[in-house]
């Protein structure tokens, strides 16, 4: 079912949501950088921005939780009564990443209480990516800018109003009352849906030469480079585990938390004990900090940047599939965009399916 | 000029390797997006074609003498400015021997910011090119050209030693000496405060206790706590870095304002008479925190109190590593 939503009517829809949801969206300072609740429906950045810098898996996994709370000497759990989240521009790839992290959350034997209930509570509002940036491969990765799965409505930007496809029976609900679109205004939709697929960038670039530079090694020969990979990114990854792959990969890193902080399928935490304050507070993690696997006897099995950068990429194209049967990429491309010395994960596939173990 | 430029850096990183008078050439190479250029690491002559100069490179490359796999290796590295400062800095630390270092330097005109440019030209470019004095960049809606003085990185703007210094080979012509940008005594001209942080209301110094508190929380408050500043700083390589300690926890952990703002004054206070300036830490922040402010404070008190610039001469004994039994103050005695 598709609906018209004129632009010029979405504040006061967005003003009827806040009054049972806290709307979260794109909002400053400075232009988009994360989805945080809005106050007022202006707030709302949702035309020609790129995706926010900092992913919405913080709205249901927040970077800094308290779990616990000291008082009068006594540990109490913090009751959330917070109102049920409607996201509100959500892309494709953040919709995917967060059912991605309900297989981890929700799938095993341990259920997350903290991120089921905001999840069951919230609803997802989707925002077609128009325009997709030059760091984005959605495409690569079994997704697309307009993947609606896992969304409760996907807005399609055309100009003046938004084309609303409404998805589940939350979606039905929140649009209630819009007049439906037309053949013409969905076949328009459509359109612009498959012009920002076209849009895309080449997934995965080649830039095989530059890695090759610093083996020391001379390349393969011409035949070599002729004979076709496995395309199983997993069974190449565990192929090539033991080479020299990873030590060429791995020198620019410089090891801070970007890539894993800003990803937003990576879930990793650590509890700690913020005694002055007398919380217990679940904190994002990251597994490329040295102190990540730091065991309290002193020894740490992953001692070596190589190790952890190793440990990354495995764990996104190998070990998420081995246990959640998916990709743990979801190609948002915000690693690729912000890393501070342009670690491209691209790059890093694409040479993986290339690369000729010496 | 650009491509005679890259033409000879690549003969000289080339020629090092052939001869055998290094491990390995770290420089920059193409990156994978408009505006960025990624360190390379090149370790055979006939790969040195990959090297270029480029305005993108956003790295301070100097970090990576510092890091494990490399200490032990003959580096030939390829020095702007501030690079060759920290490379300085480093070696008076005894972080790296610099007869093991070759240092190629190289005409430094300063980093773009690619902030600056996408503020102006939106996020969606395709293509940026150097052309001598501009920065044309081309986007899905058209062309832009800036000044390139005008799309520099607040640090490069600054910046007063743009030269290379006691590097083994200069590749290239040198800019003309910029004039020093700080008056006498060391006070910020007013021109200069006002490019200071960018954008943003500036002069910290001139800000009452209360203004610059709230202006320091802030920023503080967007810290996600990923230490890309401390990861991308030349200056970081404490094989323990403070915030890591859990026994005992000298800060919190948790994102959240004590937090993050003792990391980042904990982190300014530890560049003292250490900090080259190159601002590799601003634009290594995903969140686009301007914490500057705070290590050009102390660098203008080194310089105010005791004459001293990180890396403008060779040291022996960093400022605050000399201990002297003579010393007239009480401390240490």
């Amino acid at each position: 079912m598709y609906k018209y939503l004129p632009k010029s009517e979405l504040p006061v829809l967005i003003q009827t949501w806040m009054a049972g949801w806290a709307v979260c969206a794109p909002m400053g300072p400075p232009d988009a950088t994360a989805f945080a609740r809005i106050d007022e429906p202006s707030q709302a950045l949702l035309d020609a921005i790129p995706n926010t810098i900092y992913p919405p898996k913080a709205l249901f996994l927040p970077h800094s939780e308290v779990l616990l709370k000291a008082v009068a000497g006594r540990l109490e759990e913090v009751e959330d009564c917070s109102p049920p989240t409607l996201v509100l521009g959500i892309r494709s790839c953040d919709v995917r990443a967060l059912s991605l992290l309900d297989r981890v959350f929700l799938g095993g034997n341990h259920i997350d209480p903290y991120w089921k209930a905001r999840r069951e509570k919230a609803a997802l509002i989707g925002l077609v990516c128009s325009e997709p940036c030059q760091s984005c491969f959605c495409t690569a990765v079994g997704s697309s800018p307009f993947d609606e799965r896992g969304a409760d409505a996907l807005l399609t930007d055309q100009g003046q109003a938004y084309i609303v496809k409404v998805i589940s029976e939350k979606g039905r609900g929140l649009f209630e009352g819009l007049d439906s679109a037309s053949a013409a205004q969905i076949d328009e939709a459509v359109q612009s849906r498959k012009a920002a697929e076209a849009a895309m960038a080449e997934p995965f670039s080649r830039k095989i030469a530059s890695l090759e530079a610093s083996s020391g090694k001379t390349t393969g020969t011409e035949e070599d480079s002729e004979e076709s990979m496995p395309w199983s990114i997993r069974d190449r990854l565990n192929a090539i585990y033991e080479s020299d792959f990873w030590s060429r990969i791995q020198q620019a890193c410089i090891g801070c938390g970007v890539c894993t902080f800003l990803c937003p399928t990576c879930h990793c935490f650590d509890i700690v004990d913020e005694f002055q304050r007398g919380e217990r507070v679940r904190n994002w993690d990251s597994c490329m900090f040295r102190i990540y696997s730091q065991e309290a006897s002193g020894h740490n099995p992953r001692p070596t940047n190589l190790k952890r950068v190793r440990n990354r990429i495995m764990h996104k194209y190998a070990y998420f599939q081995d246990r959640y049967r998916a990709l743990g990429c979801t190609g948002c491309g915000r690693c690729v965009r912000h890393c501070p010395v342009n670690i491209d994960i691209r790059e890093i596939i694409q040479y993986a399916l290339e690369f000729k173990a010496s | 000029m650009v491509n005679a430029l890259n033409a000879s850096l690549r003969k000289e990183a080339s020629r090092i390797l052939q001869e055998n008078l290094v491990d390995v050439v770290i420089g920059f190479q193409a990156g994978s997006l408009p505006m960025t250029a990624q360190p390379a690491f090149v370790r055979r002559a006939g790969m040195a074609g990959i090297l270029i100069n480029s305005g993108f490179g956003a790295t301070n490359l100097a970090l990576y003498l510092t890091r494990r796999r490399h200490r032990s290796e003959r580096i030939g590295l390829v020095c702007r400015g501030c690079e060759s400062r920290a490379v300085r800095v480093l070696t008076g630390e005894r972080q790296h021997v610099r007869e093991a270092l070759y240092l190629i330097g190289i005409p430094c005109k300063g980093i773009i910011d690619r902030r600056r440019i996408e503020a102006e030209a939106g996020p969606h470019v395709l293509s940026a090119e150097e052309i001598d004095a501009e920065v044309v960049v081309t986007t899905r809606s058209g062309e832009y050209r800036f000044l390139r003085s005008e799309v520099l990185h607040g640090a490069c703007r600054q910046c007063r030693f743009p030269h290379p210094v006691g590097v083994d080979i200069t590749v290239g012509e040198l800019p003309r000496e910029r004039a020093d940008s700080l008056q006498e005594g060391g006070a910020l001209s007013a021109a200069e405060a006002g490019t200071f942080i960018g954008k943003e209301p500036c002069g910290f110094e001139s800000l009452t206790a209360d203004e610059r508190y709230a202006e320091f929380t802030r920023r503080a408050e967007r810290c996600i706590r990923c230490y890309a500043c401390r990861q991308a700083c030349p200056m970081c390589y404490c094989t323990q870095c403070f915030v890591d300690s859990t026994t005992p926890r000298w800060t919190e952990s948790t994102v959240g304002r004590a937090g993050a703002q003792a990391w980042h004054i904990m982190r300014a206070f530890h560049q003292t008479g250490r900090c080259v300036g190159c601002g590799a830490c601003e634009r290594a922040c995903p969140m686009g925190i301007k914490m500057r402010a705070l290590t050009d404070k102390l660098n203008r008190d080194m310089e105010r109190s005791y004459g001293f610039v990180p890396g403008k001469e060779e040291i022996h004994e960093p400022p605050f590593a000399a201990f002297s039994m003579d010393d007239a103050n009480r401390f240490g005695r």
